[in-house]
């Protein structure tokens, strides 16, 4: 009896390392791209992995853990947001000052992470979802509970965006060097 | 496809293989341009979304499961001691109530009393005088009278919880005790009461219930008549 509840608990314990493994990489970085922070974003995964022990029997297939997660992470990041609604500010909007990205923006990877860190939140978290996880624009919408055309229009959005800041980066630099 | 269905599709979905989409950039370079453009744009985001994970992270998550499990094994089994410990104390206290509260069978406490006695009781030569019987009785607030007959032992003895007066007679009927019994809590005193070797009458009084026990056969009449006539209790 007890050597049974054992072998259910390791075989359980097993699961459960096998879905961090596969997803929380993922999971981290949609977490980031949510909060934009990653320390709050860690904080999140670590939530989001704790309930995900206690449902592990319900998360039975790939597809169905992997949206379970990003439920449990959007829902985790709404909380912060009920919780600290009085002395947060939303970075939208704050500026973020160009100097500083000049200042750091070694490399490609880093100047396109503060672009999108600088989308909407509409707008970037289906791009997110397409980017990272590989989702239809079906998939996004069955994820976001949104209509389907609602997010071809905010993922045309959020591209029509990077290109228009690529683009005037492109010409700050060229004033900032010819200047 | 007009053009601008053309962009909304493909800024939507850089990489799409839609039918539709494939025949225009069949027809026009410019849109073959714009897609592969985003193509680009689109292989270069992939890349910049895959900010580094913490080297750790999945090692912390398995570490912080096992630690809440172990925790919420600790605190369960702290609250189940708990609970089982006020289950316990519960059980305790309305026995011990239920218990207390259960009437006193008087009967059988004094048959047993008996059945014990008789073992025990000596070959006491020495008759107790009427004077010391009623030195016990009085604290009863009682007394007799007059004798009631040949008085081999008089003790105070309990029965359950309640002090009575034990009389052991030697009568013609052979042994017959009598109690008396003091009104005291939640007892029940049957009229008649007998098991496979005594019986026994009662009746109440004033201040205490008078029982008289004797042997399954004896007739225990003439012992209750002498008592009945001789007791008496002060207000």
């Amino acid at each position: 009896m007890s050597s049974q509840v054992y072998s259910d608990m390791r075989a359980k314990q097993k699961r459960y390392e096998a879905l961090v493994h596969a997803f929380h990489g993922d999971i981290y970085r949609y977490a980031y791209w949510l909060t934009r922070d990653s320390t709050i974003a860690e904080d999140i995964v670590q939530e989001t992995f704790l309930r995900a022990w206690r449902s592990l029997d319900s998360l039975n297939d790939e597809k169905s853990a992997k949206s379970w997660l990003i439920t449990i992470v959007r829902r985790e990041n709404a909380r912060r947001f009920e919780r600290k609604q009085l002395d947060l500010v939303d970075i939208d909007d704050v500026h973020v000052a160009d100097d500083a990205f000049h200042a750091n923006a070694e490399s490609d990877h880093e100047e396109l992470r503060i672009l999108i860190s600088r989308l909407p939140t509409d707008y970037r978290e289906p791009l997110i979802l397409q980017l990272i996880f590989g989702f239809t624009g079906e998939e996004i919408a069955q994820q976001l509970d949104l209509n389907k055309n609602t997010v071809m229009t905010r993922l045309f959005r959020a591209r029509n965006q990077l290109r228009d800041m690529l683009g005037q980066e492109d010409t700050n630099l060229r004033g900032r060097s010819n200047g | 496809m007009d053009d601008l269905e053309f962009r909304r599709r493909v800024f939507a979905d850089p990489n799409t293989t839609d039918k539709d989409v494939t025949e225009a950039i069949r027809q026009d370079s410019e849109k073959a341009q714009l897609k592969s453009s985003l193509q680009g744009l689109d292989a270069k985001l992939s890349q910049a979304v895959k900010v580094p994970v913490p080297d750790d992270l999945a090692y912390k998550l398995i570490w912080q499961q096992a630690t809440a499990e172990f925790n919420h094994h600790k605190k369960r089994s702290r609250w189940f001691i708990a609970m089982a410990a006020s289950i316990a104390f519960v059980i305790g206290i309305t026995g011990t109530v239920i218990y207390q509260y259960q009437p006193v069978d008087m009967g059988g406490e004094a048959l047993a009393h008996v059945r014990h006695a008789e073992m025990e009781l000596p070959g006491l030569p020495v008759e107790v005088g009427l004077q010391q019987v009623n030195a016990k009785l009085a604290g009863f607030g009682g007394s007799f009278s007059a004798p009631i007959g040949d008085v081999a032992v008089a003790n105070y003895c309990h029965l359950n919880t309640t002090l009575t007066l034990h009389l052991i007679m030697n009568t013609e009927q052979g042994k017959v005790s009598v109690f008396v019994v003091p009104h005291k809590g939640r007892m029940s005193m049957p009229d008649s009461f007998s098991d496979e070797k005594y019986h026994g009458e009662s009746w109440s009084m004033m201040k205490a219930d008078i029982m008289v026990v004797g042997d399954k056969n004896a007739d225990l009449e003439p012992v209750m008549k002498k008592v009945k006539r001789s007791i008496t209790f002060s207000a």
